[in-house]
């Protein structure tokens, strides 16, 4: 006998369908629920972690030991890691938090935590702010505050600040003790290390300001030049006259000094380090681009030919990021968690971790261990964070971040100026602050 | 029944009977049993459920979410109308996409398929090593993007890269390709062109095939010159393969990302090469911007919709039927 499904029964089926799909998206919208009341405060569980700084074969191994060292302590502790880069970090983090599920520990960058803190995603550590800048230095506990509330701490630092080559110094003519020390000395070294060969090609750079992210290399400028970001209130600064003239800088070192050309060089080229390999004499580096010539160029380094400089316009500054730990406001195992992240950001961890990327380590402890005293990049680092300044600050600094690229692009490009770059820019970011996106 | 009739008077009638009533389609129960249809059912199951979790969801969701501000720091979302449409059109950086994607297509499709017609011709000839030359062609589509893209980025390295040392031996000082706004588009255009020619030319060969013999031997008997035989007979033969793959192109070139990611991550200098698929990746995971991302998608789904719709009022009637 053959069984017709009647049309009400069709109609039905279609209307639970719709229903149950609806249902779903409503599911998938779900993001992250406030942290309840009587999670687990004791150490157990499984925590998931998120880390863009143990990536590679030597990180993972790293962070092995570290795993093993900690569950030592804490048996009833399983850590498992999710290992990626910055570059994928964003991805991660919104999938997992769109999915409802996110990573119980989360390492991010300096400028995250203001984003995520606001949006109730981080839990509160519960530390006091002033107990971790006596341990820690004060630069890299501030970017884990939020409204007076320590959500993250501190791991590692990361600084840009000037490299330059002090053989290429003298073959140029230029005392190699005394790199520069203002905006104009800073062009007119460049131009006099610049090389170009009989066909006009560029042999080698004067000064390298494309191999480091081109956002950083001008928010280095821009606070040398005695500009900001935002103002304390949260209202765009970095179309200001200051921060222009940092652009303006990198737009003449590249248009009309001919310094550098656009393209010459990008960060992480898998061809190299343009200063290690002689095919640049000063860069704006990062603290482990000294890395890169102790494998590269150990010569160099053993000839003492490799000198620093903090980049000097109205005042001294360097770019200072780092990496933080944070813990989900959702994570099931709290407890264990925050157990996980101190444990991270304690002396010998953090120290494994540093020596593992060239970092510089952030607990004051740490400047007087043999890593410290044997890299004087992080030496360098760790003696000028008194001038060191952090991006981010606003809430909607994830959404605005991205566009920089472009805009400072466009302006060496001489698609536009560097006012009409950054007020472009500024516009875009204003319009993200105020939507409270 | 009155008497027997013969062969001719039945036929008569059942003809007239057609005639006087068209006959009704057998009823779907009663042509297929039940256990047939519930097999038929347990067959189709699978796509279906899967086509509905990875297809059918995602998209009603994404339709749902481009008229809300869906915050996916807070999990908090609420009803935004037409905002998030009147933001991606006022933005010039979106604008600009959908033009590098119009480019883009322009130069992949036409280009691309021109190409593969010529190759597939060439290689359904009698030519000495021919299986190698079509081994050769196809290696492309079946190697994994991103190791493609990775090798032309060495090639295009404007210091060592091969490109520039090959025009410098020629007194050229090549561009810097993927960092110049002027080249990084087309340096993206020629791996894409590359990377796609095998499929398009594999299906252009199994059509090609396919053409009867006897119709190129009536044409040499008539003295049709190659040229002539090319453009009457195979050419219009190839019309059903044409729109196959006119329309699949067409879909692939509109959603291109990894070749463009890879290439130019941050979707070239300025904004040189960023396309739609690009700007949506970099709205929902560079600024975490869901609805925005969703709106955009939508935006890039009826562009979409619009061109397969074209494009089968255009080539499809005829060739349908013969797909």
């Amino acid at each position: 006998m053959d069984r017709q499904p009647a049309g009400s029964t069709r109609r039905q089926f279609g209307q639970r369908a719709g229903l149950a799909m609806l249902g779903l998206v409503a599911v998938g919208c779900g993001g992250p629920a406030p942290a309840k009341p009587g999670q687990s405060d004791k150490v157990t569980g499984e925590i998931r972690m998120i880390t863009p700084i143990f990536e590679g074969s030597d990180g993972a191994k790293v962070l092995s030991g570290l795993m093993a060292d900690f569950t030592k302590q804490y048996p009833d502790v399983k850590i498992v890691p999710d290992y990626t880069t910055y570059a994928k970090l964003n991805e991660k983090l919104t999938t997992s938090l769109a999915s409802g599920r996110p990573y119980d520990v989360m390492l991010m960058g300096v400028g995250w935590i203001p984003p995520f803190a606001a949006k109730g995603v981080l839990a509160d550590l519960g530390e006091s702010e002033s107990a971790l800048t006596s341990l820690y230095s004060e630069r890299v506990v501030a970017p884990g505050v939020y409204d007076g509330k320590v959500y993250a701490r501190p791991i590692m630092l990361d600084t840009r600040y000037g490299y330059y080559r002090k053989d290429l110094f003298k073959q140029a003519g230029l005392d190699p003790e005394k790199p520069p020390t203002t905006f104009a000395e800073i062009r007119d070294y460049a131009r006099k290390l610049t090389v170009r060969d009989g066909s006009g090609k560029l042999t080698r750079a004067g000064i390298d300001i494309l191999g480091i992210d081109l956002r950083q290399g001008f928010e280095t400028l821009m606070w040398a030049a005695g500009g900001d970001l935002f103002t304390p209130d949260g209202k765009v600064a970095f179309n200001s006259p200051k921060a222009v003239s940092a652009l303006q800088l990198m737009t003449d070192i590249i248009r009309t000094d001919k310094s550098e050309d656009f393209g010459f060089t990008e960060p992480g080229a898998a061809t190299g380090v343009p200063i290690v390999q002689g095919r640049a004499a000063m860069m704006l580096g990062h603290n482990n681009t000294w890395q890169e010539f102790e494998q590269n160029a150990p010569n160099l380094v053993k000839d003492g030919q490799v000198g620093f400089f903090v980049v000097t316009g109205e005042r001294p500054a360097l770019f200072q990021g780092g990496t933080i730990g944070a813990v989900s406001a959702k994570s099931k195992q709290q407890a264990a968690a925050k157990e996980w992240v101190k444990y991270l950001a304690s002396a010998q961890p953090s120290l494994r971790a540093n020596q593992q990327r060239g970092n510089v380590p952030a607990l004051k402890s740490l400047v007087s261990s043999e890593y410290v005293q044997k890299n004087p990049a992080v030496q360098f680092a760790m003696k000028n964070l008194d001038h060191a300044y952090s991006e981010g600050g606003v809430p909607a600094w994830l959404q605005i971040r991205g566009d920089f690229k472009a805009a400072i692009e466009s302006a060496l490009l001489g698609k536009t100026t560097p006012q009409q770059a950054l007020d472009d820019l500024a516009k875009k970011a204003e319009a993200a602050i105020a939507s409270g996106k | 029944m009155t008497g027997p009739m013969t062969t001719t008077a039945v036929r008569r009638t059942e003809t007239a009977v057609a005639e006087a009533a068209p006959a009704k389609p057998p009823r779907r129960g009663r042509r297929l049993g039940w256990e047939r249809r519930r097999a038929a059912v347990l067959m189709v199951a699978p796509a279906v459920i899967l086509l509905t979790w990875w297809i059918g969801i995602p998209t009603i969701a994404s339709l749902v979410l481009a008229f809300t501000h869906y915050d996916v720091l807070a999990g908090t979302i609420s009803w935004a109308g037409l905002g998030n449409f009147r933001d991606i059109f006022a933005d010039p950086i979106w604008n600009r996409s959908i033009w590098h994607t119009v480019v883009y297509t322009f130069f992949t499709v036409p280009v691309a398929m021109a190409i593969a017609v010529a190759i597939a011709v060439l290689l359904n000839s009698k030519l000495r090593g021919r299986a190698w030359y079509r081994a050769a062609y196809f290696l492309p589509h079946i190697t994994a993007t991103v190791a493609i893209a990775l090798v032309w980025m060495w090639m295009f390295e404007p210091n060592i890269g091969l490109f520039n040392a090959v025009l410098g031996q020629v007194g050229i000082q090549g561009p810097a390709w993927l960092s110049d706004p002027a080249w990084a588009m087309p340096a993206v255009i020629v791996v894409s062109v590359w990377k796609g020619i095998g499929l398009k030319m594999l299906i252009y060969l199994a059509a090609l095939q396919s053409i009867p013999p006897e119709l190129y031997e009536a044409a040499d008997v008539d003295g049709a010159t190659p040229r002539r035989k090319f453009f009457a007979i195979t050419l219009p033969l190839l019309r059903p393969a044409t729109f196959f793959v006119f329309i699949v192109s067409l879909i692939d070139s509109f959603q291109v990302f990894e070749q463009v990611y890879v290439l130019t991550p941050d979707g070239g200098p300025a904004n040189a090469t960023t396309v739609m698929t690009l700007e949506i990746y970099r709205s929902a995971f560079g600024k975490f911007d869901m609805s925005r991302a969703c709106a955009q998608s939508m935006v890039l789904f009826v562009f979409l919709l619009v061109l397969t719709v074209i494009s089968r009022r255009l080539t499809g009637k005829d060739s349908d039927a013969e797909l």
